[in-house]
């Protein structure tokens, strides 16, 4: 009884079979496959066609593992086993099904494949996207500086031109160049700020300031822009807040002031709230809390993690102008300070911002006043100013500027030579070299260190401002290596230049 | 007399080794991936009208594998010529494009290799020019499963070179 139960449930899973020595089965078990015997093993499955050169009288064992074979309509997945004898006999013919084993296998590789197939196109997407990353920083650099030249002239003849004898009409027409012209500077700045972001070169410096003079100057400023839109201005800063602290004055001013700006722009109607206050002081860190408030056209909800995406403008709205970058930068700066900004709102209604920033809450050292008037030089010398430029643009512009003062004498340079011929002339001392550094034929910087290199022991410390709209952490070790004494970044307008200039007269 | 001529395609998982043999043979392709367990075997007969002849192509679709030595050796007995297959797109399955021909040529000696950039339809004739000192100076050839582009002229040229 057990032999037929054996027969009828047990599934087999081995054929024999024997083969003469030109590859024909002459015997067969017919236990998986009925029809081998009389044929030629090549004919059965092509797999079975390289055994010619296998069928050999010698004691030998070939195994082939998971072979997938269709015979007499059917698929199986088999380890097959070609025995030869070296007394002559026939060879062996083994078929081992293994469907359902490999079956398992198969499925463990297909999973296994797919993952590492996956996260190498991940990886190489991420290269890629990298690539792409420095490729569009270094075009953003490279172009806004291209546009930093020609915008200098527009500034500074606009404040040139602010000083003639205008009618009241022109008048008009030169604020809304000065307008226009700071506009796109600040888009630039933007720009390039995103691009200094984005490639990992933003350092946030911790210096001590009064938290409360730069608070109130925001406010005064936010308030006439927001009640010139005839919109109300709130404010509310605690009484708390530390009035000295530690951190980065200019990148809070940024955040606050686009953040306002925004508010602003996209509010018609309602007003616009600035509260700020202290969340708690410990182990040296003051945590202050910023909130903008407005009753604006408001966000999607599905819109609001789209609002900090570079070049993002989800309002639809193409008569409000902007690059879309003001709330990336915005979120950028505040998660280096590793805070976080939050922003809530209700279309139609309005938007709040809000954000914890962490500053150093007792800095040691003390707060730099700002040294207004700097640029009014109290003696009456004359100054010999050469200027390292092949702009025509800047050098018109640093020629009216100086011009204007009566106090300085300018010589231009293109060429090195020119420059370390007028250095070296020790009967006419120059008293500062206003340099620019991506020259057409040359770079300041290199020239820098040539001068620094002259034999003549005070020209070779005259002292020499960069002017450049390349300033990044390795651009500012670069001029320092090569002996500049300091950097004017361009565009630049008349206080600027008068101001570095008179810093560095000795 | 009919002549027979094993060709085995090897190289590393995903590289679309399956999908060139489909190709040929079927003229179909899918984006689906199946991985391939072992060994598939597929026939083709190519005619060869220069030399008044057809061969029947025996393609032993072999088990992708990232590391060469891995191979089982029994599949590789017999064999007329090998097909050395990677992705263009995916620079882990030619990095070591050097080394697995190594192995290939001491294994099977005097057995002819021709080495195939698939899935070129994913990349740049650019691409391809600026990675020669990756595999181009190695490579006999590119083609794309998908398109068909030269997958026809791979085989019948390898059919023809092994009469």
């Amino acid at each position: 009884m057990l032999e037929d139960y054996k027969k009828k449930y047990t599934k087999p899973v081995l054929q024999h079979a024997i083969l003469d020595f030109n590859g024909n089965v002459v015997e067969s078990d017919n236990t998986l496959f009925q029809d081998l015997k009389d044929k030629y093993i090549g004919d059965i499955h092509p797999f079975f066609e390289t055994f010619s050169a296998l069928l050999i009288s010698e004691d030998n064992e070939t195994v082939f593992s998971c072979v997938h074979l269709e015979i007499e309509n059917r698929n199986i997945t088999a380890d097959i086993i070609l025995q030869t004898f070296k007394d002559g006999k026939n060879p062996l013919l083994i078929i081992h099904d293994l469907t359902s084993h490999y079956l398992n296998y198969q499925s463990t590789a297909q999973v296994r494949n797919e993952s590492v197939i996956n996260s190498q196109i991940l990886e190489l997407k991420n290269i890629y996207l990298k690539e792409k990353e420095v490729f569009k920083n270094r075009f953003i650099a490279n172009f806004s500086h291209e546009l930093r030249d020609p915008l200098t002239g527009i500034l500074t003849f606009t404040d040139i031109l602010s000083k003639t004898n205008l009618d009241l009409q022109q008048k008009d027409y030169i604020k809304i160049l000065h307008s226009s012209s700071n506009f796109l500077k600040k888009m630039i700045d933007d720009i390039l700020d995103i691009s200094k972001i984005e490639s990992g070169n933003l350092e946030l410096s911790i210096e001590p300031f009064n938290l409360l003079d730069l608070l109130n100057e925001i406010k005064f400023n936010y308030k006439l822009k927001a009640e010139h839109k005839g919109l109300k201005f709130l404010h509310s800063f605690d009484e708390k807040l530390p009035e000295i602290i530690g951190g980065d004055a200019k990148r809070l001013r940024q955040v606050l002031t686009n953040l306002l700006d925004n508010a602003i722009k996209f509010t018609s109607n309602g007003s616009v709230t600035f509260n700020v206050s202290l969340n708690q002081i410990r182990a040296q860190k003051a945590s202050i809390h910023f909130e903008i408030i407005d009753t604006g056209i408001g966000i999607e909800e599905e819109k609001l993690e789209e609002i900090f995406t570079s070049f993002s403008q989800v309002s639809g709205d193409d008569s409000i102008k902007g690059t879309g970058l003001g709330l990336a930068i915005v979120k950028h700066l505040v998660e280096h300070t590793k805070s976080k900004i939050s922003v809530s709102s209700t279309p139609g209604k309005g938007s709040t911002f809000s954000t914890n920033i962490n500053f150093v809450s007792k800095p040691s050292l003390k707060v730099k006043k700002d040294k207004k008037k700097q640029s009014q030089l109290t003696t009456s010398k004359k100054y010999n100013i050469l200027l390292v430029e092949d702009s025509e643009i800047t050098q018109l512009s640093v020629l009216k500027i100086l011009a204007s003062q009566g106090q300085f004498f300018l010589d231009i340079a293109t060429k090195p030579d020119e420059v370390l011929a007028r250095i070296s002339n020790i009967d006419n001392e120059v008293d500062l070299v206003l340099m620019d550094i991506k020259l057409k034929e040359f770079r300041g910087d290199e020239i820098a260190k040539k001068i620094r290199k002259l034999p003549e022991r005070h020209q070779k410390k005259v002292p020499i401002v960069a002017m450049t709209a390349k300033v990044f952490k390795e651009d500012l070790s670069l001029y320092k290596k090569a002996g500049i004494n300091d950097v004017l970044t361009k565009p630049f307008n008349e206080s600027q230049l008068l101001d570095i200039i008179s810093k560095n007269l000795k | 007399m009919k002549i027979s001529k094993k060709i085995v395609l090897l190289g590393h998982f995903g590289v679309g080794k399956s999908s060139l043999i489909r190709r040929f043979v079927e003229n179909t392709f899918s984006e689906d991936y199946k991985v391939t367990i072992g060994v598939h075997i597929f026939k083709k007969n190519v005619s060869i009208p220069e030399k008044g002849t057809d061969v029947s192509l025996v393609l032993w679709d072999l088990e992708g594998n990232d590391d060469i030595s891995n191979t089982r050796l029994s599949y590789l007995i017999g064999t007329h010529a090998f097909i050395y297959v990677y992705d263009v797109s995916r620079p882990a399955t030619y990095k070591n494009l050097e080394s697995e021909l190594e192995f290939l040529k001491e294994k099977q000696k005097n057995t002819p290799i021709t080495v195939v950039g698939n899935k070129e339809d994913l990349v740049t004739k650019t691409y391809l020019k600026q990675n020669v000192d990756d595999f181009g100076s190695l490579t006999d050839l590119y083609v794309s499963a998908k398109t068909g582009h030269k997958v026809d002229f791979l085989f019948s040229k390898l059919a023809e070179a092994l009469i």
